[in-house]
């Protein structure tokens, strides 16, 4: 990153002059902290007594037999405090909102988790919290909306646009802009204006230090390659980012190929998407070409976005890492299959890099091996797919 | 002199101050907006902001929301914006036209062709909502290469030391948000604009327009007694029309009615 929070071309601050000056102060405190190791520690302990780290690095075996080729190793971020690697963020920038005085949270959520997430760590902190979340991700994630009302968090149900991810993301935009002066937005993935994308990359850095640890003393080498999900792109980001400067290392970002990349109902942003700017970063995003944002689809609510983290944009033209597609029909029967082959049920946005990395693997040998970032739990998910497939 | 520095120098003379009306181009079609500027144009506006649609405009309120989403469901196109100012001076609308936009239409356009095409349709300059100093370096040149003034907007949140930075390359107007958050109607001019007026009159010469919040003549009045230069009206304009959509004519009536009664309450200064 270098000024202004630019990766090669893209990020940068791309904001209306209401917000510079939050986002100014952010960078400021976020920058002093980050270098203050009693905040370092605090987060740590926290993350560790609390939060559930540092998670297991899991042999799939019946998997990676299955598969018939590299071994496959799954990252337990599901095993996570609130079930998936949103809390190791919203800790870091609740503690941080706590430090630098303001009293009420404000963050947007898609398939609920990164709500769920920082709902918990204000209820922790005792701070004050309001979720937005499109209509259409309220109706598919029920239980995760209940679950924010129960630890106290105030939810905003978001009836413009194409009410997901990408207009939750506006209407906590619009609330900051008005409350920034006691507001802290805690934005979930590696999106959004400069700070956010480094910040966030950073709190979620920890997945892939612990991995590149766990692996080398597992396998006593690095892997032969790294798959994650990508939607903005956090835990695929957190996992990456330890290994970028090892080049025998691929890595591989598994988008939402939704109905198909060329059915116009997807969300595969890097896959697809052109260059523009979309929630204060020049990025990679789905547009027509007025620039006018398009509606995009996935199964996987959490992936259900329009734009990627700027970082990835740059990864993808930079070739450092590799971008796929996994339609929704793939990801639904990778939900069943690691469910029954390893007794572990993935969040659906996981089961698109479970997918992926099953096809990878028939491809690799068996010496070789691969990390796949399974980044939450799929029971939010249970009832949606039961009522796809009609059982319930 | 550009367009809008005659404006405001004549205004001046006059001892008054400007109305700005805000339209969003193409709602609820293309037609219409132009109906509407001409009707606004023969009742007291003496600026005109020209909104081009956005997907996701976050710094507005549900009313221009609304409005920009009719006009993309009609199938507004960037260009339309360009065909819109050069009909309007055809039909001798001889008063300035800002276009007011989010940066990603515009980049997706090309800046550099954006700026020519819009000061070659007879446009005067322009408001990039989500573009601060910080990444307008490229637009900056094009706008003056090719004429045009780039207003900035100065807010209750801006720091004062920003300001000198902020307002460097700023000409035409200066566009003071009267309030922390989006557009939209507010029942008071909020009380932190005459602080608002003051910093930013210490760093500079150029005319401040008031807006956010405007949509009575009694804000006119409260504007003009802070030290405004000009009011910027967008929400409720949009809001006289769009409930009344079935009858065209009698909307812009109310609206023809309204805006004198605002204008007639610029003359204070």
């Amino acid at each position: 990153m270098n000024k202004n929070g630019y990766f090669g071309d893209f990020g940068g601050f791309f904001v209306p002059e209401i917000l510079v000056s939050a986002l100014k102060e952010l960078d400021r405190e976020y920058r002093s902290l980050s270098t203050d190791m009693e905040f370092a520690d605090e987060l740590s302990h926290l993350l560790e007594t609390y939060a559930g780290r540092p998670t297991p690095l899991f042999s799939a075996k019946n998997l990676s037999k299955e598969c018939g080729g590299a071994k496959i190793y799954l990252k337990r971020e599901d095993l996570l405090h609130t079930g998936s690697h949103k809390i190791n963020n919203a800790l870091g920038q609740a503690l941080l909102a706590k430090r630098i005085g303001k009293t009420r949270i404000i963050a947007e959520t898609g398939a609920g988790q990164h709500g769920v997430a920082t709902a918990t760590a204000c209820a922790l902190l005792g701070l004050r919290c309001e979720i937005f979340m499109g209509e259409v991700d309220v109706e598919r994630q029920k239980s995760n909306c209940y679950r924010m009302n129960l630890l106290g968090a105030k939810l905003n149900v978001v009836k413009g646009g194409s009410r997901t991810l990408k207009d939750a993301i506006n209407e906590a935009m619009r609330d900051y802009a008005a409350t920034s002066d006691d507001t802290h937005y805690l934005i979930g993935s590696v999106v959004g204006p400069h700070p956010y994308p480094t910040m966030v990359r950073d709190f979620q850095s920890v997945i892939g230090r612990e991995a590149r640890s766990q692996i080398l003393s597992l396998e006593g080498r690095l892997p032969d390659a790294l798959v994650a999900c990508v939607g903005g792109g956090s835990n695929s980001i957190g996992l990456f980012h330890p290994f970028v400067a090892d080049a025998s290392v691929r890595m591989f970002g598994v988008e939402a190929g939704g109905k198909g990349i060329n059915s116009g109902m997807h969300s595969a942003s890097v896959v697809k998407g052109t260059d523009g700017v979309l929630h204060g970063a020049m990025t990679l995003v789905l547009q027509d070409e007025d620039g006018q944002i398009n509606e995009t689809h996935s199964v996987a609510a959490g992936l259900d976005y329009p734009a990627v983290g700027p970082e990835h944009a740059f990864f993808s033209r930079s070739k450092r890492v590799e971008y796929r597609a996994i339609s929704d029909d793939e990801a639904v029967s990778a939900f069943h299959h690691l469910s029954e082959s390893e007794g572990i049920v993935p969040a659906l946005e996981s089961a698109h890099a479970i997918s992926f990395a099953s096809k990878l693997a028939n491809d690799m040998s068996r010496e070789q091996s691969i990390i796949v970032c399974l980044s939450g739990r799929g029971d939010k998910d249970v009832n949606q797919i039961a009522a796809m497939e009609g059982k319930l | 002199m550009s367009r809008l520095a005659e404006t405001f120098a004549e205004l001046e003379r006059r001892g008054s101050c400007a109305y700005i009306p805000y339209i969003c181009a193409g709602d609820p079609d293309l037609n219409f907006t132009a109906e509407l500027v001409r009707t606004l144009d023969k009742n007291g506006a003496d600026i005109f902001e020209i909104g081009l649609p956005f997907s996701d405009p976050i710094a507005d309120g549900p009313v221009i929301q609304a409005a920009m989403k009719r006009s993309l469901a009609a199938g507004f196109r960037t260009e339309k914006v360009f065909e819109l100012i050069s009909d309007m001076r055809k039909s001798s609308v001889s008063k300035p036209f800002v276009v007011m936009s989010y940066f990603n239409p515009i980049f997706k356009y090309g800046v550099k062709r954006f700026c020519e095409d819009l000061s070659s349709s007879g446009g005067d300059a322009l408001l990039v909502v989500d573009l601060p100093p910080e990444e307008s370096q490229y637009l900056r040149n094009h706008c003056r290469n090719t004429g045009l003034d780039i207003i900035r907007l100065v807010t209750p949140t801006t720091e004062e030391s920003r300001l000198d930075y902020l307002l460097s390359d700023a000409s035409g107007y200066v566009y003071a948000v009267s309030v922390a958050g989006t557009t939209g109607q507010r029942d008071n001019v909020h009380n932190n604009v005459p602080s608002l007026i003051q910093k930013t009159r210490g760093k500079t010469s150029l005319p401040i327009a008031i807006g956010f919040g405007i949509s009575r003549p009694e804000h006119v009045r409260s504007a003009v007694s802070m030290g405004s230069s000009g009011v910027i009206e967008g929400s409720q304009l949009i809001s006289m029309y769009s409930a009344n959509l079935d009858d065209r004519a009698h909307a812009l009536r109310n609206i023809a009615e309204h805006a004198e009664s605002m204008k007639s309450s610029t003359g204070t200064k």
